[in-house]
């Protein structure tokens, strides 16, 4: 008897799961991005989370200045995606690393490298977390707090990379906002729809919000900011918030048609925030009242940057294009368009507004001027749109 | 590639967890009743189909035996008895077929409401209904094993139970409606029958070790619903005119 023949249906049907799961992209990949990537501009020099890589780039002209790890094809550390947090001597990166076997599951690494040169400090890396990082850490008196999809917040010790809080800090769900810390208290939302108040010291709950009890909001899935003792936060509800930041107390909640992901930026006494369907508002600080409201029709996933002086508002599409507005009125000044996917935050120096661009698996870094979308330099030199 | 049946499918489990009580594990349980549901039609055309070829095994048996040393012949012979009857031996693959871009679109649903990595979240983000918005991420923890995850990691070790339970469950429903096949029946066809009774169920038990562990309550719910489907038509063939119960009635003395 034929085997071939015997088997073919079954061997067929294998390869039609097999062509089906790849072409619904459930097959899994080692280099497959999963999310987006992160920088930190820190003095001079911008740290970038490039997927294979973390590169300290200079960020007047764009040069690199070390690159870890050296060599990923040799020796790849996995794939970086979250911001660095970065202190005085080190840069704090987090790394999702392949699995080694078929059944199992990716490790998901926290390294502390050294600012000026990029060399690798801790004598082991932190791998108590089994999920993946998706947004950095924030660094405050000694301790790195970051969270992860393991529904865990950890705190780490920059010295040693040892855990400081045993055990971690356990939400509902998964944690995708980089924290924010004032002095000795950790701000961070997390998907189980509570933003918390954690001692930096300890981990003890100092609050939540909501309340526990209280009716869920949304799920919080960014940082904060804050003013005059006034967190502002966005949530899965479609609401931005204003909650005390000594109490927990919600002061006013502002609502749109659609998620905010990205975090809002405040100034003087206007709060500026945007929703993932485009829709970017300026809103009263001390009310929630709604002060203009700018529709730009792309998807927006990332928070928006203000320059400087305050006076334009920097916005990235998931379109690739990247629009400054009028933070008086939200009129568009001008946009600079490009082929592929602006998903992380932007970052906004003096002059300059610094964005990365998603193009399938790769990124590229680009420097432009703030007033007119002009290109300062890309980052890797040379390559074509 | 199948987002035009995850999105749906995706706010449907949306919709079935605000109305069960914000219960993940309910609202894939009910979504998989109303799959089944759909393809309702297919899988009983399939089921009787079955059975009737369970009737023709006789016949066949006495074709195989006739034709022994002539497969071209035997398989000729078979197909007639087949169209004789009206019965499509093929009829078990079509709802099996049709379920496969069921069974993708319901794995990105799963990871769209119960993520684990931002970017697939950020994409549906665009296309929740509005009366759904505020719903994701549904609640992952059932029995401390996260739906959305697969076995193993950070997952109790029980969660590998499920992919157990699907494989059991998956090889009991491929063992009651497969084509009966006699013991020393080498014909082609009974070969594939009995590659298949062990193909499909270590081909699920595979999917549901590889991707969320809320793919598996689908899987368990479905082969028990195609249980309880199989044992109604064998019932109501049983019952039927002609049926197994009803030849095997003594006949009523004259009085």
């Amino acid at each position: 008897m034929n085997r071939f023949l015997i088997w073919r249906w079954p061997i067929a049907l294998a390869m039609l799961a097999a062509l089906l799961l790849g072409a619904s992209g459930c097959a899994g990949g080692n280099v497959r991005a999963t999310s987006w990537t992160g920088a930190t501009l820190v003095g001079d020099t911008l740290y970038v989370a490039d997927l294979t890589q973390v590169v300290a780039l200079n960020a007047a002209d764009g040069e690199r200045l070390w690159a870890f790890p050296a060599d990923p094809e040799n020796d790849g550390r996995g794939t970086f995606y979250v911001a660095p947090a970065v202190d005085q001597d080190r840069v704090i990166v987090a790394s999702q690393m392949p699995p080694s076997g078929f059944f199992s599951q990716p490790r998901n690494v926290v390294w502390a490298l050294d600012r000026e040169t990029g060399r690798e400090l801790w004598p082991l890396p932190f791998e108590q977390a089994v999920g993946q990082y998706v947004e950095g850490g924030a660094i405050s008196d000694g301790i790195v707090v970051i969270g992860n999809s393991d529904n865990n917040i950890y705190a780490l010790d920059v010295e040693s990379g040892a855990s400081r809080w045993n055990p971690p800090f356990e939400t509902g769900h998964r944690v995708w906002a980089t924290p924010l810390i004032v002095e000795d208290t950790v701000y961070v939302g997390s998907m189980d729809r509570h933003l918390y108040a954690l001692r930096l010291s300890d981990g003890a709950k100092l609050w939540s919000f909501p309340p526990d009890g209280d009716d869920a909001s949304g799920a919080f899935a960014s940082t904060p900011a804050l003013q005059d003792g006034t967190l502002y936060i966005g949530a899965f509800d479609n609401r931005l918030y204003a909650i005390d930041a000594e109490t927990g107390t919600e002061l006013w909640h502002f609502e749109s048609d659609s998620w905010f992901w990205g975090s809002p930026v405040v100034d003087g006494d206007v709060v500026y925030a945007a929703d993932v369907k485009g829709n970017v508002y300026a809103v009263n600080a001390s009310t929630g009242a709604q002060i203009w409201h700018e529709a730009r029709d792309v998807a927006v996933r990332a928070g928006m940057a203000l320059s400087e002086d305050g006076s334009r508002l920097f916005v990235g599409g998931q379109d690739g294009a990247l629009f400054a507005l009028d933070s008086n009125d939200g009129y568009v000044m001008w946009s600079q368009p490009s082929d592929g996917q602006m998903l992380s935050e932007l970052i906004v120096d003096e002059l300059v507004v610094y964005e990365l661009v998603l193009y399938g698996e790769s990124y590229r870094i680009r420097a432009l001027y703030t007033d007119n979308g002009r290109e300062v330099w890309t980052y890797p030199h040379g390559v074509a749109e | 590639m199948f987002d035009f049946i995850a999105y749906p499918m995706a706010n449907l489990i949306l919709f079935l967890y605000n109305l069960l009580g914000q219960s993940t594990v309910a609202a894939i349980s009910v979504l998989t009743l109303l799959i089944n549901l759909l393809i309702l039609p297919l899988t009983l055309q399939q089921q009787k189909s079955t059975r009737k070829m369970q009737e023709f095994q006789p016949q066949i048996q006495k074709l195989q035996k006739k034709h022994a040393n002539d497969k071209e012949r035997l398989s000729q012979e078979q197909m007639k008895l087949y169209q004789e009857a009206g019965i499509n031996p093929m009829a078990g693959c079509l709802p099996l077929l049709i379920q496969m871009p069921i069974w993708f679109g319901l794995i990105a649903a799963i990871r769209y409401c119960i993520p684990t990595t931002p970017l697939e979240v950020f994409q549906f983000s665009q296309h929740i209904y509005k009366w759904f918005v505020g719903t994701v991420p549904l609640q992952s923890t059932f029995l401390r094993m996260d739906l959305g995850q697969p076995p193993g990691g950070a997952q109790p070790w029980w969660a590998y139970a499920l992919p157990a339970l699907v494989l059991a469950t998956s090889w009991l429903q491929q063992k009651l409606l497969a084509p009966p096949v006699a013991a020393d029946d080498q014909s082609q066809s009974a070969m594939m029958n009995k590659q298949m009774q062990i193909m499909m169920p270590l081909m699920m038990a595979f999917f549901t070790l590889q991707y969320s562990t809320g793919l598996s309550i689908y899987f368990i719910i479905s082969s028990i619903i195609r249980m309880a489907q199989y044992y109604y038509v064998r019932r109501q063939q049983d019952d039927g005119p002609g049926g197994s119960k009803r030849l095997a009635q003594p006949k009523k003395q004259k009085s």
